[in-house]
């Protein structure tokens, strides 16, 4: 194992990282709104095949993924009027929403399978920064998308914790109908956060299409969607943690193609189910350390409001 | 003037399939637009899509077999759906009854002979029923939610079909491709009609003796007690532990069922996509037939020919990845005007003030 090959993982696990971080972070704003959306992968979709048009039609990156957080608000709203405004099921409506997703990207992306990528997004230049040893490769040679979902990060926790605006978000999360009592629009408001969310795993989608794998095929997301959901779950719908938890999982899917390279005699396949299984161990450890403390999910997640049936 | 939903005094009668055939109708409309936008004509489309299902007995039978592993899977999916549990691992399971189903035709072709075909599907149900196995445990002893570790299961099953077949079950004889071996010719199911197997009639027997079951049993009764009240179940004396356990195992078992089917039926090979997507499109279906057993298996078959359509306007050019598309959006459609059984839209004068409208 030499110094190349360690930068090399380094630098995937924060590429990896980025990607499932984006459409977490997204998940969860929606989800600390009381929505659970189980479509992030359909909506990973639609943003990356719309990032990739936009951008073999443009050649400018930030265009596709401007495009891609549009096209993916977009799908978000068909949950969001389905599963909030008329109070259909939510986890029925999520799951037709990733079929939707990926079957219309599929449908959509058919000429562009062959397409070679004209846009890019290309790696900072810092001068100097570049220059330090480890960090500059590792950190300061990437591209903005990882140091733009860092700062999408900090903010959401700062309007989760520091602001009127996250009080209002998790107290719709909470308790919808306490909310809707102190004057708050509960359809507005979880429609705003379900619509963050497919923004934010479109441009998860786009930072696919346009960086870590340039190109669209059919099945490019490979089930990254529900990891992000998983990730929600593991960083305890705190933002923070949220993005700790990305950093382990996309060590996991960087660390996959390298096993051999380090010399480990596991099958890569085998380490590939570890996210899932963690997260299903997750879930019982919490369920088991819970017993005698409230749960750390929103109260409310899963379950349609209507007024008159409060 | 503003717009609010009322609830209903009772729900419209036969309100459910009406919206799903709104539903059909709108996915049908939004699927036109599509086709009009990428150059097809959608009514040569549509025309193909319904004579290839529904215009001939060979068109018919392949629409029939593509409804068995909706149809279990669905079935699956609304046992568990009727006690208000989401079995969204479906999937996941169909793939261990595959798994378990090949496992036992490696044993050896010879084991059994005209036992191995039933050998193969009774694996399928053990192994699917197994693979629930931890999620009901779980779920009943823990109080873990049942959604998201079913869920995770799907893509752990996924990844040890791609395991097995990269390395313990890797064919020698196959150039080194990573694939399992061929499975013997006895392990095919025997034909029924044109491109049917006689899975299409395992599939209707089990599907028909649960809805009978379900509808006339005390075991059938507690579960839809379970299901509308927790606090009534406990007052009548029902162990919701047990019952949580046993309908969540049992949904798991019916799923392997479809993936046994599935390998005996269509299949030479395990391969990877057994599931086929089959375990997602059964909670559609489940949750169209409002988790009953007779609508599953005429939701299974509308959405069998949706799919027997998609694979065969594939030839005039369009993605078969319309199918899918559209059944997402029959979905959409339904539970939208679903809503609208339950609820009508009265006016209001004027944004009342919060509270005073409870």
């Amino acid at each position: 194992m030499n110094e190349t090959t360690l930068i090399g993982l380094f630098v995937a696990v924060i590429e990896f990282g980025t990607l499932l971080y984006l459409a977490a972070l997204g998940e969860t704003i929606a989800e600390k709104s009381g929505v659970l959306n189980l479509g992030v992968e359909g909506m990973m979709a639609m943003g990356g095949v719309t990032a990739f048009w936009a951008g073999v039609e443009t050649g400018n990156p930030w265009v596709g993924l401007l495009v891609a957080a549009v096209a993916g608000a977009l799908v978000a709203s068909v949950h969001g009027l389905v599963a909030v405004v008329l109070g259909g099921d939510q986890v029925v409506s999520g799951l037709a929403l990733t079929i939707l997703g990926l079957g219309l990207a599929a449908f959509l992306g058919e000429d562009l399978v062959q397409e070679r990528a004209r846009a890019k997004f290309g790696s900072l230049n810092l001068g100097p920064l570049n220059d330090i040893p480890w960090a500059g490769e590792i950190l300061f040679d990437q591209t903005a998308v990882p140091w733009l979902a860092l700062a999408l990060g900090v903010a959401t926790w700062f309007v989760f914790t520091r602001t009127r605006v996250g009080l209002i978000l998790r107290a719709v999360g909470e308790s919808a109908a306490a909310a809707d009592s102190s004057g708050t629009s509960v359809v507005k408001t979880r429609m705003i956060a379900v619509m963050i969310g497919g923004a934010l795993a479109g441009m998860s989608g786009a930072y696919l299409t346009l960086s870590l794998a340039p190109g669209w095929s059919e099945g490019t997301t490979a089930g990254r969607g529900w990891i992000a959901l998983a990730l929600v779950i593991f960083g305890a719908w705190k933002p923070g943690r949220v993005g700790l938890g990305a950093l382990l999982f996309g060590g996991l899917l960087a660390l996959e193609p390298r096993l051999q390279t380090f010399g480990v005699e596991i099958s890569p396949i085998l380490l590939s189910m570890l996210p899932y299984v963690l997260t299903v161990g997750v879930l019982v450890l919490l369920s088991v350390r819970s017993r005698n403390r409230p749960s750390v999910a929103p109260a409310a997640i899963g379950l349609a409001y209507r007024r008159e049936e409060r | 003037m503003r717009l609010r939903l009322e609830r209903r005094d009772r729900p419209l009668r036969g309100g459910q399939v009406r919206a799903f055939v709104v539903g059909v109708l709108i996915a049908f409309a939004v699927g036109a637009v599509l086709l009009v936008l990428s150059g097809h004509n959608p009514f040569e489309v549509y025309q193909k899509m319904l004579d290839s299902s529904f215009g001939s007995w060979r068109g018919l039978s392949t629409t029939l077999t593509q409804a068995v592993p909706l149809g279990l899977a669905g079935l699956a999916v609304a046992v568990a759906g009727s006690m208000g549990l989401w079995n969204i691992g479906a999937e996941g399971q169909i793939v261990a009854g595959a798994i378990g189903a090949a496992w036992v035709a490696r044993l050896g072709p010879d084991l059994a002979g005209p036992l191995l075909i039933p050998l193969m599907l009774i694996a399928a149900v053990a192994a699917g029923g197994v693979y629930a196995l931890g999620p009901a445990l779980a779920r009943s002893r823990l109080g873990v939610n049942e959604i998201i570790t079913t869920l995770m299961l799907n893509e752990v099953a996924i990844r040890i079909v791609r395991y097995l077949q990269n390395g313990p079950w890797k064919d020698p004889t196959a150039n080194n491709f990573p694939v399992t071996p061929e499975l013997p010719a006895q392990a095919a199911l025997p034909d029924l009609f044109e491109r049917s197997n006689i899975g299409l009639l395992i599939a209707a027997a089990v599907i028909l003796g649960f809805g009978v079951y379900t509808a006339r049993s005390a075991w059938g009764y507690e579960l839809r007690v379970a299901g509308s009240s927790a606090d009534a179940a406990r007052y009548a004396g029902i162990s919701l532990k047990a019952k949580i356990f046993t309908v969540l195992v049992l949904s798991g078992a019916i799923a392997g069922l479809a993936g046994g089917i599935e390998l005996t039926g269509s299949s030479s090979r395990l391969v990877e996509g057994v599931g086929g997507g089959y375990g997602y499109a059964g909670i559609i279906v489940a949750a169209l037939a409002l988790m009953r057993p007779s609508g599953v298996a005429a939701v299974a078959v509308a959405f069998g020919a949706v799919q027997v359509g998609g694979l065969a306007i594939q030839t005039t050019g369009v993605p078969a990845s319309i199918a899918n598309t559209l059944q997402a959006l029959i979905l959409f459609g339904a539970l939208a005007a679903g809503v609208f059984g339950n609820y009508r839209v009265v006016r209001t004068a004027a944004a009342a003030p919060a509270g005073a409208t409870a």
